[in-house]
């Protein structure tokens, strides 16, 4: 009997068959053959949810073949990956779907669908990938379809340059990347290994197996190469410069990077290679700490920016930081901490693609970007404005939301982390983090809905295509987090089990003074007979923080507005300044770091080359050119002399011959 | 019985005409014959050593050699009558192309 496991390859097959058939017909079909892909990723939504219903819980779907030496091919479906993977299905399928609306008219239709379908396989494959290499080669192809299409109208300088700008950035991790491969690879390959048929190096199985083997230190750089794999594609600080940037593509791509298909694939590696995390000495606290200070550090610049895409986008670095923070906390709370990070990753994915669908939404309608020539959108985008008060509710943190439920053990988490390593740092971050969160959300929403008209816009409501799939995300984005909750953390939390990775073990080569191990059930019983007691004040800072910001916001921005934002904070005042300017980072990295320091450099090396290289390489042409110059004179075109030399050289064959017979050779 | 050394005589005086021709002549007709010449010389020493020796695996092989020797012939002067086509001359000092 076949069974939906058997078809699991074509979970990325198909959206790649869409990507064929689109890039090659969908000229001719209409809508650029955009339902291909949307019908592509719908199939690999329902072959998910056949998979899931037939291995869980408690199996693990593994199917591999060998590629070559000791390296293979293969699909890995545990409990995180299948998360992964029905998110990425359901929320790509609903954008894609919405971008049969939004993209619209566009000349370039069949390349948008062509290479959101790629965009989409790539990411599914580095999901249910085997091997880290594997991975790796997906990752790359994220990489790359990213960059065609955050440059998608790449006539227009600013989105040329934002996508070299993302390419570029991301390089840097994934050269990081490759390197923790390849060091991975070689300490593995010196254990010497007894290879089961069937297993292969670099498989995560095995990579979990032989942890213990080798030694802490080379594990410390395998994970923060690894890390800084992960901050690349995670947009975490200090690489976190293109995904602002990132703006410049369509919307639906922002939502596609921002909530499914990109930068999640950073934090997935993190949990993904979670227990090599957890095994190296201080492998998880540069992730917290990463986490932590980019939550913090992005939210702020989330309070200044006027571009609605914008301040989404620094709300999804920062909530990045809070999904690399909530793993990192693992050091104390074990795997759980993968559980709790994934979740917020999977309801943050609801959540933004809901925010971005519906910035774009807005974008279509209003035609700007600019939040300062919105206002009093709502009158005339119902529907917009009520699934956006969703997704900001949701990210803001508002009790009884999804992402209430998610951030909020975030904060758990990081408050038990903090009482018992005695680090505060992280969960400090976090707290003002999501205050900020609430603020600069509600801000936006404000400012863009409330009020009266601040310029004049088109005023027209969103077709259905692009309504009804907002509507759906708005229902996840509310409710998805009640009902999934512990059923998640048991699942993903406890997906290492599968594979027999012994926490107890590890921790003491990772040097965990305080480690758990297994056994975190659900909310209640986690930390075991180490838990730790909350305080009423911590328990309730939370919903606090995430209301209080909210009603900032409300008493700033909206129409029943008490306080004015000018008293407060001046057109000069220096702060905003640096906010608005964020960070001087565009002028430290692009500016000074790029244009001067790379630049020089790479003038050297061009002189380098023109120089010593080639230099080289044209002497030596020359000298054979020079010889053979001389040599082609041989051939006089006279036949006598042609004569001469055969009738020589056979007289010296003779002499020679003469004289090794006397001399008896 | 006419002694073997003046058959090798013979052959070394025609091996030396020839060979003399092949560096002095120009004409590709004239060439031609000096290399059946040198040919020739060799096939005279295959038969005289043949005669002398009971054996006629000489004789044999100079009647391969001289149709050999007719085979390239017909080759050599093909290529001359190409070349008059082609150039009105078979001075070959004047076909020289493929000189540098």
């Amino acid at each position: 009997m076949t069974t939906y496991s058997d078809y699991a390859y074509l979970i990325v097959g198909l959206p790649v068959l869409a990507f064929v058939l689109t890039i090659f017909l969908g000229w001719h079909l209409p809508k650029g053959g955009g339902f291909f892909t949307v019908l592509a990723t719908f199939a690999g939504f329902i072959i998910s949810a056949g998979i899931f219903t037939e291995i869980f819980p408690g199996e693990v779907l593994h199917q591999s073949m060998h590629w070559f030496a000791t390296l293979n091919v293969g699909i890995l479906i545990d409990p995180l990956a299948l998360a992964m993977l029905l998110m990425v299905t359901f929320v790509c399928t609903l954008i894609h779907t919405y971008a049969l609306g939004y993209m619209d008219g566009d000349p370039g239709m069949a390349r948008y669908f062509a290479e959101a379908g790629l965009f989409t396989a790539a990411m599914l494959g580095l999901v249910f990938s085997d091997n880290i290499l594997q991975l790796f080669i997906f990752w790359e192809l994220v990489g790359l379809c990213s960059y065609l299409l955050i440059g998608f109208w790449y006539r227009k300088p600013s989105a040329a340059s934002a996508a070299k700008k993302a390419f570029l950035t991301t390089r840097v991790g994934d050269v990081m990347f490759l390197a923790a491969i390849v060091i991975l690879y070689n300490s593995m390959a010196s254990l010497n290994l007894n290879l089961a048929p069937g297993e292969y190096l670099l498989q995560f199985p095995v990579i979990y197996k032989s942890l213990a083997l080798i030694d802490p230190g080379q594990l410390t750089i395998i994970a923060l190469l690894f890390l800084g794999g992960a901050v690349g594609k995670s947009g975490q600080f200090p690489l976190d410069v293109w995904l602002p940037d990132a703006m410049e593509g369509p919307t639906t791509v922002s939502a596609m990077i921002h909530a499914a298909t990109m930068v999640t694939a950073g934090v997935y590696l993190v949990a993904r290679m979670f227990p090599l995390f957890y095994a190296a000495p201080y492998g998880l606290l540069a992730v917290v700490y990463v986490g932590g200070f980019t939550a913090f550090y992005a939210a702020t610049m989330g309070l200044t920016a006027f571009d609605i895409k914008r301040v989404l986008a620094f709300s999804t670095v920062s909530q990045l930081g809070y999904m690399m923070m909530a793993i990192g906390t693992g050091a104390v709370v074990g795997a759980f901490a993968v559980g709790v990070g994934m979740f917020h990753l999977i309801a943050h994915s609801f959540f933004k693609a809901l925010l971005f669908l519906c910035a774009g939404s807005v974008i279509h309608g209003v035609g700007t970007n600019d939040m300062r020539e919105m206002g009093g959108v709502g009158k005339y985008m119902k529907w917009t404005m009520l699934t956006m008060l969703a997704g900001g509710l949701a990210l803001a943190g508002f009790p009884l939301t999804t992402g209430f439920f998610s951030k909020d053990e975030i904060l758990v988490v990081a408050y038990e982390y903090g009482s018992i390593s005695h680090q505060w740092l992280p969960y400090i971050f976090g707290i003002v983090a999501a205050l900020m969160t609430a603020f600069y959300t509600f801000r936006m929403w404000f400012v863009a809905f409330d009020g009266e008209p601040r310029s004049d816009y088109h005023k027209h409501e969103s077709p259905w295509v692009m309504l009804v799939p907002l509507m759906i995300l708005a229902v996840f984005a509310l409710a998805f987090g009640a009902f999934s909750q512990s059923g998640f953390y048991d699942a993903v939390g406890n997906n290492f089990e599968h594979y027999g990775v012994d926490f107890e073990e590890l921790a003491v080569v990772g040097g965990h003074a305080v480690a758990h191990g297994e056994g975190h059930g659900g909310e209640a019983e986690h930390g075991g007979e180490e838990a730790v007691e909350e305080p009423f004040i911590i328990k309730i800072l939370p919903i606090v923080v995430g209301v209080g910001g909210i009603l900032l916001a409300l008493l700033f921005y909206s129409r029943w507005k008490k306080l004015d934002v000018r008293k407060y904070v001046g057109e000069r005042d220096p702060i905003r300044g640096l906010l608005l300017k964020r960070y001087y980072q565009h002028e430290i990295l692009t500016a000074w770091f790029a244009e001067t320091v790379v630049y020089g450099l790479s003038l050297i090396s061009n002189m380098i080359d023109i120089k010593i290289v080639d230099g080289v390489l044209n002497k030596i042409s020359e000298v054979t050119l020079a010889f053979a110059g001389n040599l082609r004179k041989v051939q006089t075109g006279i036949i006598e002399n042609y004569i001469t030399a055969l009738v020589f050289g056979v007289v010296v064959l003779v002499i020679l011959i003469k004289i090794g017979m006397e001399v008896g050779l | 019985m006419i002694p073997l050394e003046l058959y090798i005589l013979l052959a070394a005086s025609m091996f030396t005409i020839g060979l003399y021709g092949t560096f002095t002549q120009r004409n590709g007709i004239k060439l031609m014959m000096c290399i059946e010449l040198l040919l020739n010389s060799a096939n005279i020493n295959l038969v005289a050593f043949s005669a002398y020796q009971p054996n006629v695996n000489g004789q044999v092989f100079a009647l391969f050699s001289i149709a050999l020797a007719a085979a390239e012939a017909g080759v050599g002067f093909a290529i001359l009558i190409a070349l008059y086509r082609l150039y009105g001359t078979i001075d070959l000092d004047k076909i020289n192309t493929m000189r540098w």
